[in-house]
């Protein structure tokens, strides 16, 4: 039975002072999705939750000259919805409209989507104590490897649960957060972090600092896509899913060629990861010069599957083929 | 039986009984009952997957002020609820057993006391997987060893060695099929309460599939005579034939006795997948032999199921499991052993046609792939092959006056009806399958394919089965049956048997079901037999009423009973439909308060096996990139005799077939090896399919009417349930050449299979 003080902060400044001077341990919530059954599991514990959802624009989807800012209250449901990301980031539509359920996106929000925890059984099972809850090792290595990532593995085979952050990175987002030393922000990339730097968490956020929102620039020319693979329709988290932007630029032949492209990849490590080498093979080729086979192909290179997860390898070579194919279509 | 049915109720699609108040949500379940004073428990359970309780300190659990009582295996009553189950144990059997209970003024005064219980345990090895627990080094689950029961099952009928003999063709190979849960929305609850009614010491409210078969365990475990315990089935939110009595209730009992409060226990959804009821994980190996020209010359199956830490059922599912390997094909030779394995694991049991889909998986996986090598169609060479009406080829011994068990093993007995081939031709027909297959979508990599099956099951005749119907001076009419209405609709289908024959309306017809204290004994529900045991006793008790009715309204109406019919709440004469008397008219001319017609049927028949029939036709598509296979559309052609209510038949074979699309295609429950925990107890990780997964299904019913079964009727329930696997199974091997013989095909085992493809063809 967990025990804790809920408290609904005013502003951020309040917030950050409720999360900094818990005793043990200060948690920030608003739709509570991840974190409640994680709480009444016995997974994660605190003794004061700090509700972030009420906080005055917290949940603004902001247009401005700059780009478009979401705050960490949104919905997922109102991302979604949002005329500003339907129009310019359709790629982060896409993923927050396939994501979960719609009693999910209802409640559940872009801070709680970036900061949710890891689906592994057995970091999620009280039983287990994996090393990401401060035990002596990864049971899920000896066991059940099948949802486990392919790359970015160190002691911890976790895979970034996210949706949403797959597609921000593909977007060149920035996360602000705010914290006991002041606000500072950070390339969506920059935000995760891998277990080799500590095993006991999936990003770089400190002790009492919040994630406020994440700031999209303004990206001219550029469409994209989201795609992903679950085992059922909805209510399922990703086995492999792509995210991918291309921008469209007349080269001085006056033919159409790929600019700045991005493709990452959810499902096969710890963080999102960024096909590098997909990007450089498609980047200044004229739309007509793309083979997607091929691009695809160059997806994952560097893979060391586990006993039972080396499907994701073809799986993330198709499903980017099918994501460049789509996109490219979509242009030409 | 034979009866002519006017058809005025039954096979009309009546409202479902309940359907109002399971929607406006004034339905009460088990878990909605609450009594003055009620105490809320809670259980421990291990965490270890097989040990041995050295001691247990409650002593800071019961200083916490109002905790009530708490109970452990050291202090609990010595009877057993089974053979192999005590109603708290010092040995521990799977991660999730039953530990320590207590009960509190709250709940989470519960739960915080189960925080302060302190267990001492020396663990033991254990074993998960089935065929190491039968080597002689495993260490023993159960005193007599890891084989329950003691030896194997072997039966066979004819000689398979010399049918193999004789053989052009022989196929072998082997199946695996994991475990799943039936994952009903509502989990497992008891109420206890001890005095609670003048005639009963225990009443208990709790999520049953038989309150009869509840009273005796529970009188059993309390030493009470079973006169002295009532109980009450409420509403049931998703059984499945899985709610069966286990520890919840005799542990919510004993922690009421000792409080001298009524106890509340409710599973939470971790306790319902872990320590509900599993379908039994099964490993077949499957021989066949054919004839050149196709014919079936001998099959032999040998499987291993696994019943988990505890026997549930789990007998019956492995006889079950050999009923298609047995009956569904013509064939002299056949031969079926089976052995059932106690593991370290959820504890196995009953669950929508018990063994029956993982036997029907392997052999209808495996005469497909026979029909291949035997250059014939799928449809033709099932065709040619299926059991006809006058049953196997043999010799009846089954001896002449008894009733015909519903599932033998001998040949010479015919089937009381059979219509396989005429579901084999009507979903045929309905899918269009010797039409060419519609063209496959735009994307390459996304290949269509088409797939069938075929099924027998046995159920219709069950245990002996009671019935009371009676009318009241006012009109009023109760049908009164112990049965319990696990959500399958008998509190609806019933009543239309009783209407029918008493030529009364279906609304006319009140119910009392699954209450001890006010219905005679009555089976459990389950093995799909309701409609047919129970029915036959409602048509035997509502005939002999209708007869006293008849004899009233012939001396209201002076008219010889003969000259008299009776339909829709009215007795008139045949002749002159003008001459006519209101049942309740009729009633009213009676000199008693009531009148009750009751009926005690074995039901079944001494010449013929009752069994249904099915056949079903799916297409898919695989799509090569990413392995996921989508169902697109689906066609059930099935022959449970009469339809006593379409709407209500249309939902059990949907139903049955959207559960075990997610068998095929998602489901598996896993343990760790390691260390014995499941780890995926939940709707998020068991994968359980959500409506967008669901195809279009197409159900169609054969126009057979059973000579024996009540109206005409058979089985149901389980039966849309058997075939689906392997006919997705076929059609995944017609659009992509791969046979997946392990359940579920997800998108990692149709990617390997198809690498293993490439890499032979390379």
């Amino acid at each position: 039975m967990a025990e804790f003080e809920y408290v609904a902060a005013g502003s951020v400044d309040e917030a950050v002072a409720l999360l900094g001077d818990g005793p043990t341990g200060a948690l920030a919530v608003a739709g509570g999705t991840d974190l409640l059954p994680q709480i009444r599991d016995g997974i994660v514990s605190g003794d004061r939750l700090v509700d972030v959802a009420a906080i005055s624009g917290m949940a603004d989807i902001v247009e401005s000259e700059s780009g478009t800012t979401i705050g960490a209250a949104a919905t997922i449901a109102d991302i979604a919805a949002h005329p500003a990301v339907r129009r310019d980031y359709t790629v982060l539509a896409e993923a927050s409209e396939g994501l979960a359920t719609p009693q999910i996106r209802n409640v559940g929000t872009l801070g709680g989507n970036l900061n949710q925890r890891p689906r592994c059984w057995y970091y999620r099972n009280p039983l287990i104590p994996c090393l990401k809850k401060g035990g002596d090792r990864c049971y899920a290595l000896a066991g059940t490897t099948k949802y486990l990532c392919v790359t970015g593995g160190d002691r911890c085979f976790i895979v970034h649960p996210s949706d949403l952050a797959v597609a921000l990175t593909v977007l060149d987002a920035r996360v602000e957060i705010s914290g006991p030393g002041g606000q500072r922000d950070l390339p969506v990339s920059d935000f995760f972090a891998g277990p080799g730097r500590d095993v006991a968490k999936e990003n770089v956020l400190g002790v009492g600092e919040l994630v406020t929102g994440v700031r999209l620039p303004v990206l001219p020319g550029y469409s994209s896509v989201y795609l992903k693979v679950r085992e059922r329709e909805a209510g399922d988290f990703a086995l492999v899913s792509v995210a991918a932007a291309v921008a469209i630029v007349k080269s001085q032949e006056g033919r159409a060629v790929i600019s700045g492209p991005r493709v990452a990849l959810g499902g096969v490590a710890p963080v999102p990861y960024r096909a590098i080498e997909v990007e450089e093979y498609l980047d200044g080729l004229e739309l007509s010069e793309v083979d997607v086979s091929r691009a695809g192909g160059l997806t994952l290179p560097a893979a060391t599957p586990l006993p039972q997860n080396g499907y994701k390898i073809p799986m993330a070579k198709d499903l980017v083929r099918r994501a460049l194919d789509q996109l490219l279509a979509g242009l030409s | 039986m034979n009866l002519n049915v006017a058809g005025n109720v039954a096979g009309k699609s009546v409202v479902r009984r309940d359907l109002r108040e399971k929607l406006t949500g004034e339905a009460l379940y088990s878990a909605d009952i609450k009594l003055p004073g009620m105490l809320h428990g809670q259980i421990l359970r291990s965490p270890h997957p097989h040990a041995d309780i050295i001691g247990i300190d409650t002593s800071a659990a019961e200083r916490l002020p109002g905790v009530r009582a708490v109970l452990t295996p050291f202090d609990v009553p010595s009877s057993r609820l089974g053979p192999d189950l005590a109603i708290l144990d010092t040995r521990v059997r799977f991660v999730g057993d039953e530990v320590a209970a207590v009960a509190a003024d709250t709940l989470e005064l519960a739960r915080r006391a189960l925080d302060l219980i302190r267990v001492d345990y020396r663990t033991l090895p254990h074993v998960l997987d089935p065929a190491e627990a039968l080597k002689p080094e495993a260490v023993a689950i159960h005193q007599g060893g890891n084989l329950a029961g003691g030896e194997p099952l072997s039966l066979e009928r004819g000689d398979v060695e010399e049918g193999f003999g004789r053989a052009d063709l022989v196929l072998e190979e082997e199946f695996f099929i994991p475990t799943h849960s039936a994952a009903p929305l509502e989990a497992r609850a008891a109420l206890a309460a001890w005095d609670h009614s003048p005639d009963a010491d225990l009443t208990l409210w709790k999520t049953s599939r038989g309150v009869h078969v509840d009273r005796a365990a529970l009188a059993t475990a309390f030493d009470l005579p079973v006169a002295r315990v009532r109980v009450v089935g409420p509403h049931l939110g998703g059984g499945y034939g899985n709610k069966d009595e286990s520890r919840l209730a005799a542990v919510a009992a004993e922690l009421a006795r000792r409080a001298d409060r009524p106890v509340r226990i409710e599973y939470s959804r971790e306790d319902e997948f872990i320590a509900g009821r599993v379908r039994h994980a099964a490993h077949f190996r499957l021989k066949a032999g054919f004839k050149s020209g196709g014919a079936v010359a001998a099959l032999h199956a040998t499987g291993i199921l696994d019943t988990g830490a505890y026997l549930a059922s789990g007998s019956g599912v492995a006889r079950r499991a050999g009923q298609g390997i047995l009956y569904l094909y013509h064939c002299p030779n056949v031969k079926y052993e089976a052995r059932l394995v106690y593991t370290n694991r959820p504890v196995a049991g009953s669950y929508r046609a018990l063994g029956a889909p993982q036997g029907h998986f392997a052999l209808e996986s495996l005469m497909d792939r026979a029909a291949e090598e035997l250059r014939l169609d799928p449809l033709d060479f099932r065709l040619m092959n299926r059991v006809r009406p006058e049953g196997q080829p043999g010799q009846r011994t089954t001896p002449p006056d008894q009733v015909v068990d519903s599932q033998p093993l001998e040949g010479g007995i015919p089937f009381s009806s059979n219509g396989l081939e005429q579901c084999l031709e009507l979903g045929a027909d309905a899918f269009g399958w010797r039409k060419p297959s519609a063209s496959p979508g735009s994307d390459p990599a996304v290949k269509r394919g088409r797939g069938m099956s075929m099924m027998v099951y046995r159920g219709g005749p069950g245990s002996p089965s009671s019935a009371e119907v009676r009318i009241e001076r006012s009109g009023a009419i109760k049908l009164v049956t112990g049965l319990m209405d696990v959500g399958e609709g008998a509190t609806t289908v019933l009543p239309q048997i009783a209407a029918e024959i008493l030529g009364a309306n279906y609304e006319q017809v009140e119910t009392v079901f699954a209450d001890t204290q006010r219905t005679p004994d009555a089976p459990i529900t389950a093995g799909s037999t309701a409609t047919f045991s129970t029915g036959t006793a409602v048509v035997q008790a509502a005939q002999e009423l209708r007869q006293q009715l008849m004899e009233l309204a012939s001396s209201g109406l002076e008219v010889p009973v003969q000259e008299l019919e009776a339909a829709l709440g009215e007795i008139f004469v045949k002749n002159d439909p003008s001459r006519r008397m209101a049942l309740a008219d009729v009633a009213g001319r009676m000199e008693v308060e009531s009148l009750t017609a009751s009926a005690t049927v074995v039901p079944g028949s001494t010449d013929a096996i009752v069994n249904s029939f099915g056949a079903h036709f799916v297409e898919v598509e695989v799509d090569t990139g990413t392995g996921r296979v989508r169902v697109v559309r689906y066609v059930a052609a099935h022959d449970s005799g009469r339809i006593i209510n379409p709407r209500l038949a249309l939902n059990q074979a949907e139903g049955a077939i959207s559960q075990m699309l997610g068998f095929a295609l998602s489901e598996e429950l896993v343990t760790d090896a390691a260390t014995g925990v499941t780890l995926n107890p939940g709707y998020l990780e068991h994968k359980s399919p959500t409506i967008l997964d669901y195809p279009d299904i197409r159900v169609i019913f054969a126009d057979v009417v059973d000579p024996v079964g009540p109206l005409g009727a058979k089985a149901l329930g389980e039966v849309p349930s058997v075939g689906v696997a392997p006919a997705v199974a076929n059609a995944i091997y017609d659009a992509v050449g791969v046979r997946l013989n392990r359940l579920p095909f997800t998108p990692d085992r149709v990617l390997s299979a198809l690498a293993a493809q490439t890499d032979r063809d390379a």
